[in-house]
């Protein structure tokens, strides 16, 4: 190895900006610098011109690698056996005809239309479903706000209020294995929204069930965001802040589920709490409006 | 799906096998699927796409590369300086680029397949891999001439006679 110009110190000080020059990364006046230096120096425009063709030579050996078709297909059949996972079978017309549509765009060259509009669903989903989340993470998980043995029913039907006291019968019979801890209306720090709040124990961990007014919040219709349904109601779920929610809209209200527990004890824990929760809130003397009217008995988060 | 063939073509250059190039796109995308929730609307998909990507291959590396093999490779020997290299033929198949890019170690071939081929930016490198930008650009300085080193090396073992001779003259003045 020897040098090879004898004009080395400016090439010693050229050389190390060769890389950045060619991949166009230079400020303006290093860029000048260098051009001027490959003006008067043949070794350095040799060793720039090399470099140029081994990265176009890459750019063209890359891009001539054929992609399988076969693949591409693959893969978006397993993300339609996922979003059929997600529907848990029913619903099989709306599901065929979506599925045709789905095709049609495809085979129309719109998949990446089709793709971001799906996941812009999902990402409507999650946003509803972390109203939940911050309820449960917030007051149960960081607040604990709920005593290791659980506190009398008639208790809890007091901090509930008339309007809600109802809804703990129906929560505890549609809950096998868990025990109501603590039932109140809370809200999260940061925002006025309140929360009917039901915080039970049972399969080794807590679980809430959280009931809050929709105020306009909605969840995206259309059947690849949802992930069930249970007698008519739509399920919805997400994996958020290191937890499983399930969420469904029942009457001007937002219902959630959320647990650490995996996504199919949370989703069926949810699909058979949904539909006796909305006959209790469509029947119960506290339906939607009265929701204006609580008092916090308790504020936590 | 958007950007398929960027993100099959640089799994497959950086995987093993090509059946664990395969592999990786099919969980990106699933992954993808799964966690859109995290991307951030008006942000860049395709960069978001092999971040996922580069995530799903470390965890696949960590089984069978070892760090000591990439600090081994980053010494000083970097160096930028204006010592003669084996030249490079001027003809350059295909199959000899693809050859020798088997031969760069991948941490620096990562770098060097998202800058020179994919055209990401070093600050969209740094940030996809999770390294520092002062990294990303050694480690392309560095990839791209072991790239030069082992494309020469790939011809030479061909008999192809590199006819950049004002290298070699340069070399015995």
């Amino acid at each position: 190895m020897s040098v090879l110009n004898s004009n080395s110190k400016q090439c010693d000080r050229i050389r190390p900006h060769l890389d950045a020059y060619l991949s166009n990364e230079l400020l303006a006046e290093t860029t000048s610098d260098v051009l001027r230096h490959l003006e008067g120096c043949e070794n350095c425009t040799r060793e720039l011109e090399t470099r140029t063709r081994v990265r176009d030579a890459l750019r063209r050996a890359a891009m001539s690698q054929v992609v399988p078709e076969e693949l591409r297909q693959s893969i978006q059949r397993q993300l339609r056996a996922t979003r059929l996972g997600f529907l848990g079978g029913s619903r099989g017309l709306t599901w065929a005809l979506a599925l045709a549509g789905l095709a049609v765009v495809v085979l129309g060259g719109l998949a990446a239309q089709q793709w971001i509009s799906l996941l812009r669903g999902r990402r409507v989903v999650a946003g509803v479903l972390a109203l939940g989340v911050a309820d449960h993470v917030q007051c149960a998980i960081k607040g604990h706000n709920y005593p290791d043995i659980a506190n009398p029913p008639e208790v809890l039907r007091q901090k509930l209020g008339p309007q809600f006291a109802g809804v703990l019968e129906v929560v505890k019979q549609n809950l096998p294995g868990f025990e109501v801890l603590e039932a109140h209306i809370c809200s999260v720090q940061g925002s006025p929204r309140k929360y009917v709040h039901f915080i039970t124990r049972g399969h080794g961990t807590i679980l809430s069930v959280i009931l809050t007014k929709s105020e306009g919040v909605q969840l995206p219709n259309g059947t690849a965001f949802r992930s069930g349904a249970s007698r008519s109601i739509n399920l919805y779920e997400a994996h958020l802040e290191g937890m499983n929610a399930a969420g469904f809209e029942s009457k001007g209200y937002l219902g959630f589920v959320v647990s650490d527990l995996d996504r199919n004890t949370t989703l069926q824990i949810a699909s058979a709490l949904a539909p006796p929760l909305k006959n209790a809130l469509e029947a119960g003397p506290g339906s939607t409006a009265q929701m204006n009217t609580l008092h916090l008995s308790r504020l936590t988060g | 799906m958007p950007h398929f063939p960027d993100l099959y073509r640089t799994a497959c250059l950086l995987a093993q096998e090509p059946a664990e190039g395969e592999d990786l796109v099919q969980e990106v995308y699933l992954e993808a699927w799964k966690s859109f929730h995290r991307f951030e609307l008006g942000t860049n998909c395709r960069a978001w796409l092999f971040k996922i990507l580069f995530h799903r291959l470390h965890h696949f590396r960590r089984r069978w590369t070892k760090a000591a093999k990439v600090e081994a490779f980053e010494k000083p020997e970097d160096q930028d300086g204006i010592v003669a290299e084996t030249p490079v033929p001027q003809e350059i198949r295909d199959e000899d680029v693809l050859k020798a890019l088997g031969r760069v170690p991948i941490e620096f071939r990562e770098v060097v397949l998202l800058a020179d081929v994919q055209e990401f930016s070093y600050r969209e490198i740094a940030e996809t891999m999770k390294l520092p930008l002062g990294t990303v650009m050694s480690r392309l300085s560095r990839g791209r001439k072991l790239l030069r080193r082992a494309l020469a090396g790939v011809a030479s073992s061909y008999g192809i006679r590199p006819d950049n001779e004002q290298a070699r003259k340069g070399e015995s003045a």
